[in-house]
């Protein structure tokens, strides 16, 4: 048992890696009555095609992750959801680009529940039965975020700005590519990403460090993992122009959605470098658009956005992006205005005193963060998938400088590298 | 389980609750505003907070009013406009952080109540009213808010049902008001039913983290300027129970999925000694994965990706909503329909009361891990004029029997069942 203290948080996080390759970490938070844990694989939407050291390559449908992830909480007793319920447990899952994460909250009975969630991550239950009913269940989940025009317009973005990479792909597939999901394929992409070798438990909450360890240890003990060589993602290549500068999907709305972005296309970025690339943007983002700009006042003003307006930037070591917009009744007025408005401020550069404010600001709400224990596990998990610690954030900020903001400025807001996604209502 | 009690004071007529803690690394700041939703004022007084956060005496412009939020550490500022019973209820919330944490030369906390004290009390004005270009701007703001609830199916199909259920109710107005009554207030009109509203609406500050209740009043008394004379408090909502017959109502729109929703009337109210065992009820039909609704719905029919239900202890009503394939309206709602008999019945399991009992508890504990939540918690308290701790509540779960759940829901009547289907169906 390892521990790294961070006396500016306020915080002790202690760590193992178990003989199987599972890295497991624990932050006790003394006082809290509830525990909260994260069994997490580092694989997500995007990994649709890989090879394992010494096997042959495999292409697997789309959505086969996410269809994964509901088929574990099967179990030949049943429902794994009951045994949670019984021990007071919340349990809950969910899959995106990079990570299918498996977690519970719960204030009684941990140990019993650490050990279900163990327990039932490493054991799946695939039958031809079980895997076909599931097929009407995610269906209509589909079918509920097709008439979603938040999702729409975001997933209309990713495909307008990638034309090869699988994160283009809905993290749920569609109706037809789950439709060729079968028990084979599953047990193949279970047995490749659920290896403990590639997989992270994160325990947070009023735990005793040693007696988690413990419990873990005796549990991994006991059950056996062929080793495994290193998981080769495939990744055809990506060209560094958008797939389709500007794409239009009709569903009602009472307003257009408008969202743009730009392809990052300096890839391969890993560690604190990705982390403070990370960090960069998203302070520029802010100074750019952020409620306190006069950019945003006066587009607000002008009536051209809403409080839906944001902005988020999605990073991963094999792509990158931002996501920008909201409801606006002229989409290609905003547009031309952002660009008028971006290229002004884009010459310039910002000003000192209102980086220093933004960067008080993103210091703040990354201190808030740290309330939430879901949200703690979360975002470690995220971090260390990427060979980066959460906890080592704070002195990244301090050391961001103004001039890196502006080159950010200058080298993201690239309008050859601009996407346009834009929902409207059929006419 | 910790039981750090709420310290109660007041000031002005506004009551003050603080709970010192170390537990957090914030200041987390709630100020309810409730006032009767009521057809006349409903609007005003949604378009009120929206026009207070656009700027201040010492902040006049929106570009410095959110630059202070930013100096303060990019302290939260958040703004909820919404229903409890038969009361709208304006909530501003805080959350800053505790200086500790940063080199901050200032009081951190103190800076946070004069800003929400300017919110609230001194905002910028012109002629004697609200600036006219903020009040034009955010009425636009409001009915865009409005109209866009549309989109969002599942949030839509829901506010649906409850407007047809509650047609004869002012529990049918929607908290952020009426989309055709936005057009004709005007700055001084608004101006004045806000100084209304400040005088006579009900008024809880909360405050939870590193302080004492002996500086929250202090900081009160230096940065919200009011007078207010009288002591308003909360009357309780009384539930509308004696279903006559079901009402069905069908709504087309191009949508690919439907939506399904159902609303019950129960007798039992937050107040109520029948409460716990209400809880049990909801729990059991639909409020987790292993509820009748899910087990039923989605897992065995595999008809839907969510079926559930909700229960609403301030207003006596619950809610059942799912999302289907179209042509399967029937079955859904036959196989909803059976659950809601097996209940009446007394068809619970042992396991099912076990697993229940056990999620609500769990529930009710991990209210003491957020401040916000343990602030919402005892807001019930002033709202409903019941005394009654998580711990009382988890003990009075506990001893809930099948009999009790059984009686509680004799007490469930269906009133209406809403359901949104696509256009090419007919």
């Amino acid at each position: 048992m390892e521990r790294i203290q961070y006396p500016n948080l306020q915080e002790t996080l202690y760590y193992e890696v178990m003989d199987n390759g599972l890295q497991v970490y624990v932050l006790p938070k003394p006082g809290f009555s509830k525990t909260y844990a994260t069994f997490s694989t580092k694989y997500g939407s995007i990994d649709n095609h890989f090879r394992v050291e010494g096997q042959e390559e495999v292409k697997v449908p789309d959505g086969i992750a996410h269809f994964l992830e509901h088929k574990m909480f099967e179990e030949p007793e049943g429902d794994i959801f009951a045994t949670f319920s019984s021990q007071g447990a919340s349990a809950n899952a969910f899959t995106s680009f990079d990570q299918t994460v498996y977690l519970f909250s719960a204030t009684e009975q941990i140990d019993a529940n650490l050990e279900t969630l163990i327990n039932f991550v490493q054991h799946p239950y695939f039958t031809d039965q079980n895997v076909e009913k599931e097929k009407g269940i995610i269906g209509q989940e589909i079918q509920m975020y097709q008439d979603n025009p938040d999702w729409r317009v975001y997933f209309g973005l990713i495909e307008a700005l990638y034309k090869v990479h699988p994160v283009r792909i809905d993290i749920a597939g569609t109706v037809e590519s789950i439709g060729t999901i079968t028990k084979e394929t599953l047990y193949k992409c279970y047995h490749t990403f659920y290896h403990p070798s590639n997989m992270l438990l994160f325990i947070v909450g009023g735990v005793e460090p040693e007696h988690v360890f413990k419990l873990v240890r005796d549990n991994q003990a006991k059950k056996s993992f062929e080793p495994q060589g290193n998981i080769e993602r495939l990744f055809d290549e990506e060209p560094s122009e958008v797939a389709e500068p500007r794409k239009v999907a009709k569903l009602a709305v009472s307003m257009p959605k408008c969202l743009f972005g730009f392809k990052e296309t300096e890839l391969g970025l890993t560690g604190e470098a990705l982390v403070r690339r990370d960090l960069t943007t998203k302070l520029m983002l802010d100074l750019l658009f952020g409620s306190s700009t006069s950019l945003y006042q006066k587009l607000y003003d002008e009536e051209l956005i809403s409080d839906s307006f944001g902005y988020e930037y999605n990073s991963n070591p094999n792509y990158a992006f931002s996501a920008i917009g909201g409801d606006t009744k002229d989409p290609d007025l905003l547009l031309q205005r952002i660009r008028e408005e971006v290229d002004k401020i884009r010459e310039k550069g910002f000003t000192a005193s209102d980086f220093e404010r933004l960067r008080k600001k993103k210091i703040g709400g990354y201190l808030r963060m740290l309330n939430s224990p879901e949200n703690i596990a979360h975002e470690f998990t995220r971090y260390k998938f990427r060979d980066s610690d959460l906890f080592a954030v704070l002195p990244l900020y301090e050391a961001i400088t103004l001039d890196e903001v502006n080159e950010r400025l200058r080298s993201h807001i690239d309008w050859s590298k601009l996407a346009v996604s834009i929902v409207v209502s059929p006419s | 389980m910790n039981t750090t009690q709420f310290e109660r004071g007041t000031v002005n007529q506004l009551r003050i609750h603080v709970l010192p803690t170390k537990r957090f690394k914030t200041f987390a700041i709630s100020l309810y505003i409730g006032f009767p939703l009521q057809e006349e004022t409903v609007t005003k007084v949604a378009l009120t907070p929206f026009v207070l956060r656009r700027g201040t005496a010492s902040y006049p412009e929106t570009t410095q009013f959110r630059e202070q939020l930013e100096h303060l550490y990019g302290a939260g500022f958040a703004l909820d406009v919404y229903k409890r019973g038969d009361y709208q209820i304006v909530q501003f919330r805080m959350d800053t952080i505790n200086d500790s944490f940063v080199q901050s030369d200032e009081s951190l906390l103190e800076k946070s109540f004069n800003f929400l004290g300017e919110v609230l009390t001194k905002p910028v004005t012109e002629n004697g009213h609200f600036r006219t270009s903020y009040v034009q701007a955010e009425r636009e703001t409001i009915r865009k808010k409005m109209e866009a609830i549309v989109n969002d199916k599942i949030r839509y199909a829901a506010e649906r049902c409850i407007e047809e259920m509650c047609k004869d109710e002012p529990y049918r107005l929607h908290p952020l008001g009426k989309r055709e009554d936005l057009a004709g207030i005007e700055a001084a009109e608004l101006y004045n039913a806000y100084q209304d509203w400040l005088q006579n609406a009900v008024m809880d500050l909360y405050v939870v983290g590193d302080t004492t209740s002996e500086e929250v009043e202090q900081l009160v008394k230096k940065s919200f300027d009011m007078q207010r004379t009288s002591s308003p408090s909360y009357s309780q909502t009384r539930a509308i129970t004696g279903v006559k017959e079901v009402k069905t109502v069908e709504e087309a729109m191009n949508v690919s999925q439907g939506k399904l929703n159902m609303g019950l009337r129960t007798s039992i109210t937050y107040g109520d000694d029948k409460y716990a065992p209400a809880l049990l009820y909801n729990g059991i039909l639909g409020g987790y994965p292993h509820s009748k609704l899910f087990r039923n719905v989605r897992e065995k029919a595999s008809l839907a990706y969510y079926a559930s239900s909700r229960y609403d202890g301030h207003k006596g009503i619950g809610t059942i909503q799912s999302g289907i394939e179209i042509q399967n309206y029937k079955k859904a709602l036959d196989i909803i329909q059976k659950q809601l008999e097996s209940m009446r019945a007394g068809e619970i399991s042992e396991l099912e009361m076990i697993q229940t009992k056990a999620m609500i508890s769990n529930a009710l504990r991990e209210i003491e891990d957020s401040a916000f939540e343990m602030i919402a918690f005892d807001f019930n308290r002033q709202l409903s004029g019941k005394e009654r701790s998580t711990s009382e509540l988890l003990e009075q779960v506990q001893r809930v029997t099948v009999q009790d759940v059984v009686a509680a829901a004799q007490t469930f009547e269906l009133d209406t069942v809403y359901f949104l289907k696509g256009q090419k169906e007919e």
